[in-house]
């Protein structure tokens, strides 16, 4: 018996009370700091976090870049509002549609309030960068021959006439075709930017509150994956709050079905509560934020705290009637327990603790406060419960344990009991006939986990009927996409040296064919001291020329500055006429990918600019000859409402460009796939200058850690499985006994992804994380069973007799444990988010798969590999084992 | 035409003037906005001076303009004006032109000629609250606010200021719910301006940052505006000024874009 069991039977009151005091202590230290600001000062208030990013360490360089981009380009999260009006036959462009939509833009603009840690800061929309008909410019023709910027829809329509211009001016922005208004030209869509993702709820909350008041047909649509990240955040809440208590509620009356004394089995609950409250609490005074990880620690912690606990009151039950004194039986129950107890919490720490091999910070810091969570509870299961048990009032057991004479005289009485028995039996005659059929499902849960696809999207974590899936569904078939994605471009390319550059062009001067242009080389040095840079010099050159030639017709002087400026200097990248002609193939290349609803980059702008100088002509739309035709075409857009939307496409210096992806799928395969594609054109087509690729936005993000947890969990599994391993072989001082440990846990493993691959479910986070689960429980039954059959084996010295007595209660333990957990946690099911429902079902089903490879396929192994393993046991069992086989 | 124009203008005036009849502060307000308006645009017969112009964004980003600007004034009580902008650097902008004939009760004349694409093209005038050329001035900026387009009110006046609120007539036709402007005493130049929004808020900042006299005027050397909400501003410097050169107004003409009448702009 463990020194800390014998001490909480000394002083069960303090043990019953420890639990409860260090909770509520935790709970101040959490709560004080969350309400009052001035202990955050020196105390970690609660905080949420749901923002994917976080998956990745700080300094991660995908991270680093994607921030570092998004800060140059000035791009910020979006919240998308699609509006849709089934009833009209113009759809939302009607006075009363256009008149909300007009009214919501307006609202919208004004959402912001002082920051909370920086009062000179506003947090909210940012109303700039909003993109609604009232907010963007429409380049067109005004009177014949003029070129017009004006607001696409400056007020609400008065006049039906009115609605139906803004769709015809919409369709003609290529910018603006597809994203503001949807493809088929029925709807119209806002494009929110928000200061920061993690207020994406309270602003949606806001947007919905005013949407609400609009009378009429218009359906509206919100969405965008900060969303959906936060609106998971929220939810994720509240599922804690139902799920949880229900949870418990229906581990509640299974162990009162087992057990029937209500008080007893009030312990397990508590000690599983008191588990949870502390652990949180040391994760959050810790100074971790809650993660969409770690916020599903209570449902891990709560079987395992449970699980030992049943352990216990499992024996004890069964125990009690032989001693009829609590005292007595709880010595005699933690003595058999308390190493194999030791042990499997060991083994289950262990096996989240090497979750920390997976460089993802939220993991890491879910395996260690899970381990740490396990610790804990086996602290309090080995120290509360015996103590609590001592405080009851002896005649509460009065009626209390198994009628074990009963069950043994007739055995229908106890269904359980005898057809536990029976499976042993059973198992160890037809022992080759298990091992064949469990050769078969391990050959086809191999086949099945080798369908497994790694995929992740957080809109699929709500359920199909979820308003996030139902706005995600609407808003992607209608417009370009809600997914963001971007294509960073940029040059390496060296400049010339100025110095390079003057002589060079002194030599192109005096051989020219011209003599006028010949003649200005004579000059150049003067001129290019006056100059600095090489563009400077041009300036000068073109002035001294048109000096030169001031006698000359217009016509000629422009055609030798047409020659004298084509030696000018190398243009910037992201002028360069062949850059954006390539870059224009790129994106129709995008379109053609099928991964790709709409591109965008200042290649539209230049081209849409470029027609509506040509008079609107459709022909026109193109990219003009020259860089300068196209820098001059450039500074026309900024004449507009909005020039610096010309900056979310090009750095000011144009050496860096971005292309502005919109998805239609949040998948990461999709994601994948599209990056290989994408890797493959700049391969297969050679940019005209040199040009670098690199992508940012949430997506890459997404497929970037993805990419990471799976090679991150494949390690963590392999890392603990060595690690469980070792340690069964120092438990079991022998090394197939270890084997035999670690066969029910492979098979489980085995059958999950089997089973998951078969259903063709996407692996994903938190599928990722069970494998961890799965490790840490199901050991815990295959060492219960084997460390307890070693006993027994010691006792009876053959192995027929031992199987039935590991059959008796041992086996009654596992089994009640298996029944407890796996219906315990159907109640997750309920759940509208996925991760949750995915975590009960699997709970559930690996604790089945578990419960029944120990319980089916270890004694048939048994029986096959006797002579081995109890070879050990002796020469006397050995002769005996022998004669048994005989 | 030209009549109709002057009897408009003076029915606005007499409009402006019935309104506040009987209030002898109102007037002298309207006086302060017709000298400060005279004083930032209508020095001298014509002008010309050369701008260096500074954007820098949010980021700290800088992007510089450089041009040269000649002025004509065409009528004595601050009306009609025709302005040439002629730019130079960047270098792939060169030769670019601006130009535009401020119109006292109608839309403004603006033409761009645009040199790597041998193009004229007359640029609506419609709405004048656009970016300049990519800056964080806009086109009425430039060339000045009708003050006609606003209420003003003296809100208060200091030793060396007046403090003028400007509350646009048409709402709808301005982002701004009113501005407010520090008018310096001695040289009715303007000091300060801030545009408020609907929330009540300072977002953008027009500031005057130096004033030399030049040729016997009061004139800005150096002004900004400023996105306050960013931080993003754009800063002009003005050099080589000059009043008062004889300008023909046919320099101001389609013809004299595709070639830049190098005499006046030099």
């Amino acid at each position: 018996m463990s020194v800390l069991s014998e001490r909480a039977v000394k002083s069960p009151k303090l043990f019953v009370w420890l639990p409860a005091l260090l909770s509520m202590l935790v709970i101040l230290m959490v709560v004080i700091p969350t309400v009052s600001p001035i202990v955050a000062k020196y105390l970690h208030p609660l905080t949420i976090d749901v923002d994917p990013e976080n998956m990745l360490f700080e300094d991660d360089p995908e991270r680093v870049f994607h921030r570092q981009q998004k800060q140059v380009f000035d791009i910020n999260d979006l919240i998308i509002v699609g509006v849709v009006n089934k009833q009209d036959e113009n759809g939302v462009f009607n006075i009363d549609s256009l008149s909300n939509i007009y009214d919501l833009t307006e609202f919208a603009k004004n959402i912001q309030w002082p920051s909370k840690d920086d009062a000179q800061t506003v947090e909210g929309v940012i109303a700039v960068d909003l993109i609604s008909p009232s907010t963007v410019d429409n380049i067109s023709q005004g009177d014949p021959g003029t070129v017009k910027f004006d607001w696409l829809m400056s007020a609400a329509p008065t006049t039906d006439e009115e609605a139906l211009a803004v769709r015809e001016k919409a369709r003609n922005q290529p910018l603006l075709n597809g994203s503001l208004l949807s493809e088929d030209g029925q709807a119209l869509a806002l494009y929110i930017p928000i200061t920061s993702k993690t207020i994406s709820y309270r602003i949606t909350s806001i947007l919905q509150e005013r949407i609400d008041s609009y009378a009429g047909d218009d359906e509206f649509y919100i969405s965008g994956l900060p969303v959906a990240q936060d609106t998971f955040g929220v939810e994720m809440f509240i599922q804690m709050g139902i799920t949880t208590p229900i949870a418990m509620t229906l581990i509640f009356l299974l162990l009162w079905y087992f057990f029937g004394n209500v008080r007893l089995i009030i312990s397990p609950l508590l000690v599983a509560m008191a588990s949870v409250t502390l652990t949180i609490g040391l994760l959050v005074i810790s100074g971790n934020n809650i993660h969409i990880m770690s916020s599903m620690i209570p449902i891990f912690i709560m079987p395992i705290a449970i699980l030992d606990a049943i352990h216990i009151l499992s024996e004890f039950y069964d125990k009690y009637p032989d001693f009829k004194d609590r005292k007595k039986t709880i010595k005699h129950v933690m003595r058999e327990l308390s190493k194999p107890m030791l042990f499997t919490t060991i083994t289950t720490a262990v096996g989240f603790f090497s979750l920390n091999l997976t460089p993802l910070p939220p993991i890491q810091v879910f395996g260690t406060f899970i381990g740490l969570g396990v610790i804990i509870a086996w602290f309090f299961t080995i120290t509360f419960i015996p103590a609590y048990i001592l405080l009851m009032p002896e005649s509460n057991f009065s009626d209390f344990g198994i009628k074990k004479e009963v069950a043994q005289e007739d055995k229908k009485i106890n269904l359980f009991a005898r057809v536990l028995g029976a499976t042993g039996a059973w198992s160890h005659r037809h022992a080759k006939a298990v091992l064949i059929i469990t050769t078969l499902i391990l050959g086809g849960s191999i086949y099945g986990a080798s369908k497994i696809e790694a995929n992740d999207n957080i809109v699929k974590w709500f359920e199909e009927g979820h308003k996030i899936r139902i706005a995600d569904k609407a808003l992607n078939e209608m417009f370009a996409g809600t997914y963001m994605s971007y294509l960073s471009l940029r040059s390496d390319e060296t400049e010339q040296s100025y110095e390079d550059f003057v002589s060079e062009t002194e030599v192109k001067l005096s051989n020219h064919d011209s003599s006028m242009l010949g003649s200005l080389a004579e000059g150049i040095n003067e001129l290019a001291l006056q100059a600095q840079t090489s563009e400077q010099l041009m300036n000068l050159l073109v002035e001294k020329l048109e000096l030169q030639t001031e006698d000359e017709s217009l016509d000629d002087y422009l055609a030798l500055e047409k020659e004298l400026l084509i030696l000018g200097p190398m243009s910037q990248v992201f002028k360069d006429p062949q850059v954006l002609n390539y870059i224009a193939g790129l994106q129709s290349y995008l379109l053609e990918t099928g991964y790709v609803g709409k591109s965008n980059s200042v290649v539209e702008i230049v081209k849409t600019v470029h027609r509506e100088l040509f008079s609107g002509d459709e022909n026109e739309y193109r990219i003009p000859a020259t860089a300068t035709a196209v820098a001059q075409t450039l500074i026309t857009f900024q004449n507009s409402h909005r020039p610096h939307d010309l900056w979310r496409f090009v750095t000011p210096d144009y050496l860096q460009a971005n292309v502005w992806l919109q998805l239609k799928s949040g998948d990461n395969q999709d994601m994948i796939k599209l990056e290989s594609a994408v890797a493959d054109y700049f391969v297969n087509n050679p940019a005209p200058r040199e040009l670098q690729h690199q992508w940012f936005g949430l997506n890459h993000i997404n497929v970037t850690w993805q990419e990471q947890i799976v090679i991150g969990m494949a390690t963590a599994l392999a890392g603990s499985f060595v690690v469980v391993l070792l340690m069964m072989v120092f438990l079991f001082r022998s090394l197939l006994w270890a084997l035999l440990a670690m066969i029910p846990l492979s098979f489980s493993i085995a059958v999950l992804y089997g089973i998951i691959g078969f259903m063709g479910k996407d692996y994903d986070a938190p599928i990722a994380i069970l494998s961890a689960l799965i490790l840490g429980l199901t050991v815990d039954y295959a060492i219960h069973f084997l460390s307890r059959t070693r006993v027994l084996y010691k006792e009876f010295q053959n192995w027929p007799d031992t199987i039935v007595a590991v059959y008796g209660e041992p086996a009654r333990a596992i089994s009640r444990n298996v029944i407890i957990m796996g219906v315990g946690f159907l109640p997750l099911l309920l759940a509208p988010l996925v991760p949750y429902k995915d975590v009960g079902m699997f709970i559930s089903s690996i604790l089945v798969f578990a419960g029944v490879a120990t319980l089916i396929i270890l004694p048939a192994l048994i029986s096959l590999l006797q002579g081995f393993l109890f070879k050990t046991e002796g020469n006397e069992t050995e002769i005996n084992l022998k004669t048994e086989v005989n | 035409m030209k009549n109709l124009a002057t009897i408009l203008t003076s029915l606005s005036f007499t409009l402006v003037a019935m309104q506040y009849a009987n209030n002898a502060e109102a007037i002298e307000v309207q006086e302060i906005v017709k000298q400060t308006n005279h004083n930032i645009l209508y020095q001298g017969d014509d002008g010309k001076t050369k701008i260096d112009m500074r954007i820098i964004d949010s980021q700290g980003r800088e992007r510089t303009r450089q041009l040269t600007m000649l002025r004509k004034n065409l009528d004595d009580d601050d009306g009609l004006q025709k302005y040439y902008l002629y730019f130079s650097k960047p270098a792939d902008i060169n030769k670019m032109v601006f130009m535009a004939w401020k119109n006292v009760n109608q839309d403004d004349d603006r033409w761009l000629y645009l040199p790597a694409l041998d193009l004229v093209r007359r640029i609506a005038a419609s709405d004048e609250r656009t970016s300049f050329v990519g800056s964080h001035f806009f086109y009425e900026d430039v060339s000045g606010r009708n003050i006609d387009e606003d209420v003003h009110e003296l809100i208060e006046e200091t030793d060396e200021h007046y403090v003028v609120k400007s509350v646009p007539v048409d709402a709808s036709s301005v982002e701004f719910e009113y501005y407010i402007n520090w008018v310096d005493k001695q040289t009715f130049l303007p000091i300060k301006a801030e545009y408020y929004n609907q929330q009540e808020r300072v977002y953008r900042t027009y500031s005057v940052l130096k004033v030399e006299v030049i040729e016997g005027y009061h004139t800005i050397v150096q002004s900004q505006m400023e996105d306050t909400l960013t931080g993003a501003k754009t800063i002009l410097d003005f050099s080589e000024i000059d009043y008062d050169i004889d300008i023909p107004e046919n320099i101001f003409s389609e013809r004299y874009l595709r070639r830049a009448p190098r005499k006046y702009l030099r």
